[in-house]
């Protein structure tokens, strides 16, 4: 169980936790939002908001009832939103492979360090081994980038995650939907 | 759904082209309604075609009877792709490191076993004094290049002559090892039995195997095969959740589908009962 101290700890610290304090933190926080833009609702962006209606007609077919093209609305959102999702991570790595001088944080870093090394008045000895770090080409280029771009990638998988869920719940009122107004025609 | 099917294209600037899209009418209908909801994710390298087949497969195996079906069939396609395309580099980044150890291990063996190369180096001499003697000499490049190759002090001494005369540097000697390590290394690797005997008894010799070299592959790179592994698990536990949601949902239609056949009988018959008439009396026939 947990203790009085502890409780009152924690509370304590969670009151302090309450984001950036100073204008310059919360001029960036602020910002947050707009990086990548996947915290918009699809409906909020009119081209997609568009995307959306045409698919959610597909979806529910033709004479659907008012709460069958809902339902197929949200899932259709679902999806737009999905593909918008997916569509910003492909972007991204698409762009950042076709980068031809791209290079991991951690590799420039190295490559700083090596050449303050060398410069020095009596440069070390350095091995080949050491100076295999050149800029990465083709398997190796991809593998850096998704080291180097991991915490992007990975708020990237949050909202496809999140996408994929509403679009399961989505799908699956949907069809509960259909099924009862099959069962009450007949 | 031309319009939107244009847009979502366009939603996605990509360079590689998809047959999905080039060719549509030549292949099935579901597979054309499929692009639907956008086109391939390819990244640089990777074949639309072999995309396009792997969709019309998936297509053709399941059958999508709805647009919700054809989503979830997209989806499987392309998380699919996905765990291939991390399943693919993974592999190419293990073998690539322990193809380089390979190429080193190689270096060592044949720095203490001149005879290994000895007529590559011959070969490799010959080619780079034909590039750098002057054009009256360059016919006499095979018989120098055959004088300096024998291990031996003369032969060394007239090498470093030769090499300092041309302004070459001394390490032409490491250039050609490294040369034919590498050559080996990728005969090795493509299987070529001379190569694979030869290796395989240095690799003895040294008491190692390509497994200690695997090993090493994985030391090295642990943190991006560790990144590349998880990617492929995400992709594949939502390629299975797709599948299960398209099991879950054919269940469902299929007992719509059920009642809907029971409820048409029930209505066809309803009229008139279907009751076997029994045959008339003899005695009534008259």
């Amino acid at each position: 169980m947990t203790s009085e101290r502890k409780i009152t700890a924690n509370r304590a610290n969670a009151r302090a936790s309450t984001g950036p304090r100073t204008t310059r933190g919360r001029a960036r926080a602020a910002r947050n939002a707009l990086r990548h833009a996947l915290s918009f609702p699809v409906c909020s962006i009119p081209a997609l908001s568009e995307e959306v209606e045409t698919l959610a007609r597909e979806i529910a077919g033709r004479g659907a009832s008012a709460q069958t093209q809902e339902l197929a609305r949200r899932v259709a959102e679902a999806q737009i939103d999905l593909h918008r999702v997916r569509s910003a991570r492909h972007q991204l790595l698409f762009d950042t492979l076709n980068k031809e001088n791209y290079e991991s944080y951690a590799n420039m870093r190295m490559k700083v360090k090596l050449l303050r090394a060398l410069l020095r008045p009596n440069p070390p000895d350095i091995s080949m081994e050491a100076l295999e770090f050149a800029t990465p080409q083709g398997p190796d280029k991809l593998a850096t980038i998704l080291s180097g771009k991991a915490k992007k990638l990975l708020a990237m998988d949050r909202y496809e995650r999140r996408a994929l869920s509403r679009r399961k719940f989505a799908i699956r009122a949907f069809d509960a939907a259909r099924a009862r107004t099959a069962t009450t025609r007949g | 759904m031309i319009r939107l099917v244009e847009r979502m294209v366009a939603f996605v600037p990509r360079k590689s082209e998809s047959k999905t899209e080039v060719a549509a009418a030549q292949v099935p209908g579901q597979v054309q309604r499929l692009s639907l909801f956008g086109p391939p994710l390819l990244l640089e390298g990777e074949d639309a075609a072999a995309y396009d087949e792997l969709l019309a497969r998936m297509c053709a195996a399941v059958k999508p009877v709805d647009v919700i079906d054809e989503m979830l069939v997209a989806d499987i396609v392309a998380l699919e792709w996905e765990v291939l395309r991390w399943r693919r580099l993974k592999r190419t980044l293990m073998r690539q490191v322990a193809l380089k150890a390979l190429e080193r291990f190689l270096i060592d063996r044949l720095e203490s076993n001149y005879a290994l190369h000895e007529e590559h180096f011959q070969s490799y001499l010959t080619e780079i004094l034909k590039n750098n003697l002057p054009p009256e000499q360059a016919d006499s490049a095979e018989t120098l290049a055959a004088e300096c190759t024998p291990n031996t002090d003369e032969a060394n001494d007239k090498l470093g002559k030769v090499l300092s005369s041309l302004g070459l540097g001394n390490n032409v000697l490491d250039d050609a090892r490294a040369d034919k390590a590498k050559e080996l290394a990728h005969e090795y690797v493509r299987g070529e039995r001379d190569a694979v005997t030869l290796v395989n008894e240095l690799l003895t010799d040294a008491g190692v195997s390509m497994d200690t070299f695997m090993t090493k592959a994985l030391r090295k790179r642990i943190d991006e095969i560790e990144r590349i592994d998880r990617l492929t698990t995400i992709a594949e536990t939502r390629r299975n959740a797709a599948l299960r949601e398209m099991d879950r949902r054919r269940a469902v239609l299929g007992e719509t589908l059920r009642r809907r056949v029971q409820e048409i009988e029930d209505v066809e018959f309803a009229d008139g009962e279907l009751v076997p008439v029994p045959p008339p009396a003899e005695g009534n026939a008259a």
